[in-house]
């Protein structure tokens, strides 16, 4: 209690509530852009906040993830054009009802919606986190390496073409930490003699190059023309009956979204995804599905958001990104000096407790800016591309060398902005590298101690029944689709 | 500021992706037997296994990933036209034009060179926006942040 209420005193610096305005004005922003994500924003601004100390820091990183879901949901409702991919569910129906004339309708539904589900999950969260943190307690080596594990085999869920793309991508993204000096042993590895490579390749020109620049890249080869606006006057708060039908959508919503966050690696655009399909299956008015349902902006909107408190649970917890975007915030916890963990509770209670509060004002602020300031936000989407995305470029460089003043992060911001664009292309995506990048350490390290626990012996883990039931769950997920095809192969041939 | 033509028909295709993919996986692995022995005597797995470990794993992925039919073509995929290439260009040529004009300087004249390239046509907006967009960066990093930008050969430090 003493930790929350010095959490809430910290949001009342001026200072730290500036910052979680700031992010949430620049989440809405970059959220209603279409091409730039919140964690290519997030990826961006790291270099910004290691100046900012590390509390205002996540708290600034903290409400552009909150409010950046919740902007994308804006160019969907009123361009079709999601400006965040999480919002891509909220386009199939909020266009549709914008079409109709309700644009201001969907995008009011869509800020009560997505705060509500935002609030839920933070409140999920104040409590969750630090009960999962207490279970971890008892966790050792094999466990966080089996959990470790488990957190790189959900990548294969996670964007791109195949879950072979994903994984292979996580691979990389595993092989690229061990470039520098290994902890344990003092050997240099894959650093050729290069100094700036000896101490590893740092994770701020990593992830600006992957998002900012490999999609800057892309843009570069497919220039489309400016979206079109559909009209709206402003957005509209819902009446009592309009909230009468969606709240079943928005628990629901707000329920899977909360569910599918806390799941290592699944983020806000599955959870969106599946709000939708479930919203529709439990609605009594399936037959406006398609048309511009208003619960099929509720649902995923509630879920989206609901995501964003979901995935700090164990990201904070457990130190096992929740999603990309926490990724990039665990990787910017991590520049700063702080190693997220069980342990951050006991040590750091009141920077956790500011994370928490300064997300419960994120979600309030986008929405009274979400009603009083869509319009403004949607004009966002009108911005040339020629304008913008070569400013991206710019602020990649500053942002990749301003950390270490180092001319060879941004080398590494440019050949990984290569591997970016590359990446889109074949139909990779890069979230699960970053995973893989920012969980290599923990993944070699646990594994590490955990044999010389063992006394090099792999049967060790067979004597750990947490890290055994974390193997299980594992393999079962990434054999389930194998089987599954199987069998459903079997059962038709034996149809035939 | 028409989209490009066609779609690439590199793009999307599962055996070459998986072709690469090994070949990163193999030469980490090559560079495994380059790294200095470790010092005898120290307990458990050395300095080479995990990165072996993990390239024998990427070596089978792209195996798996070169048995698997591709989808189809991503019709957003277009081939590079001229001015992408440019564009792409002009990326490459910031790091030269960085040691000569600084960051500052070189952050400009990318942002004037490859917005007209982009399509802008509006000479006087393009040069207002680049230097607005300059001077925020000043301000923001070097005022607010007080960051040090390399002021290369033309003007400074």
């Amino acid at each position: 209690m003493e930790a929350f209420l010095g959490g809430l005193a910290v949001m009342a610096d001026p200072y730290v509530l500036m910052m979680v305005v700031l992010g949430t004005v620049l989440g809405i922003f970059v959220g209603a852009l279409p091409g730039i994500s919140g964690s290519t924003t997030i990826a961006l601004m790291l270099p910004m906040t290691i100046a900012m100390g590390p509390i205002p820091a996540i708290c600034f990183l903290g409400a552009i993830y909150c409010a950046a879901n919740f902007g994308g949901s804006i160019t969907a409702i009123l361009v079709n054009a999601p400006g965040d991919p999480s919002a891509s569910a909220t386009a199939l129906e909020g266009y549709k009802m914008a079409e109709k004339g309700q644009a201001g309708l969907a995008l009011g539904m869509s800020a009560v919606s997505s705060a509500i589900g935002g609030i839920v999950s933070v409140v999920v969260l104040i409590f969750a986190a630090p009960m999962l943190a207490r279970a971890a307690y008892n966790f050792g080596p094999p466990e966080y390496f089996a959990l470790a594990l488990f957190g790189l085999s959900m990548c294969a869920a996670i964007g791109g073409d195949s879950a072979v793309k994903n994984l292979i991508a996580a691979a990389l993204g595993l092989l690229i930490a061990t470039v520098g000096m290994d902890l344990t042993t003092g050997v240099e590895r894959f650093a050729f003699g290069v100094m700036e490579l000896s101490d590893g390749i740092g994770f701020v020109p990593v992830l600006i190059g992957l998002f900012a620049v490999g999609e800057m890249l892309d843009q570069a080869a497919r220039r489309y023309g400016r979206a079109q606006i559909v009209f709206a006057d402003a957005a509209r708060v819902p009446g009592w009956p309009e909230m009468k039908k969606c709240m079943r959508s928005i628990w629901i919503g707000s329920g899977i979204g909360t569910f599918i966050g806390a799941l290592p690696a699944l983020g806000a655009t599955t959870a969106a995804l599946i709000g939708y399909n479930e919203t529709r299956r439990w609605s009594k008015h399936k037959e406006e599905f398609g048309k511009g349902s208003i619960e099929g902006v509720a649902g995923p909107e509630a879920a989206n958001n609901a995501a964003v408190g979901g995935s700090m649970v164990p990201t904070l917890a457990l130190g096992i990104p929740g999603s990309a975007t926490t990724a990039i915030i665990l990787a910017g916890l991590i520049v700063q000096g702080i190693r997220p963990g069980p342990h951050l509770f006991t040590e750091q209670p009141t920077l956790l407790y500011a994370v928490f509060a300064s997300m419960l004002a994120a979600n309030v602020f986008y929405l009274v800016m979400g009603l009083y300031m869509a319009r403004l936000f949607a004009r966002i989407s009108l911005i040339p591309p020629a304008f913008l995305w070569p400013t991206v470029f710019v602020l990649s460089v500053i942002g990749a060398y301003g950390p270490n003043q180092s001319m060879g992060d941004v080398y590494v911001m440019l050949v990984a902005g290569l591997v970016g664009f590359l990446f889109r292309r074949a139909g990779f995506s890069p979230a699960p590298l970053i995973m893989g990048l920012v969980l290599g350490a923990m993944v070699e390290e646990t594994l590490k101690q955990s044999l010389i626990i063992f006394g090099d012996d792999v049967t060790g883990f067979l004597g750990r029944p947490i890290a055994l039931v974390l193997f299980a769950v594992t393999a079962a997920g990434l054999l389930w689709p194998v089987v599954s095809r199987l069998m459903r192969r079997g059962a038709r041939a034996a149809s035939a | 500021m028409k989209p490009s033509a066609a779609p690439s028909r590199w793009s999307n295709t599962n055996r070459i992706s998986a072709a690469l993919v090994a070949l990163v996986a193999a030469a980490a692995f090559a560079g495994t037997f380059f790294f200095d022995p470790v010092p005898p005597g120290l307990p458990g797995l050395g300095a080479v296994e995990f990165p072996r470990l993990i390239c024998v794993i990427i070596l089978g992925l792209a195996l798996l990933l070169a048995l698997q039919e591709p989808g189809p073509p991503d019709p957003d995929n277009v081939a590079p036209d001229r001015g992408a290439l440019m564009i792409w260009a002009c990326c490459l040529l910031f790091v030269p034009a960085m040691a000569l004009f600084g960051m500052l300087g070189a952050g400009f004249l990318f942002l004037v060179t490859t917005g007209w390239i982009w399509g802008e046509r509006r000479a006087a907006l393009l040069l207002g926006v680049a230097g607005a967009s300059t001077l925020v960066l000043w301000l923001v990093f070097v005022k607010v942040f007080r960051l040090t930008l390399p002021g290369g050969l033309l003007f400074g430090t």
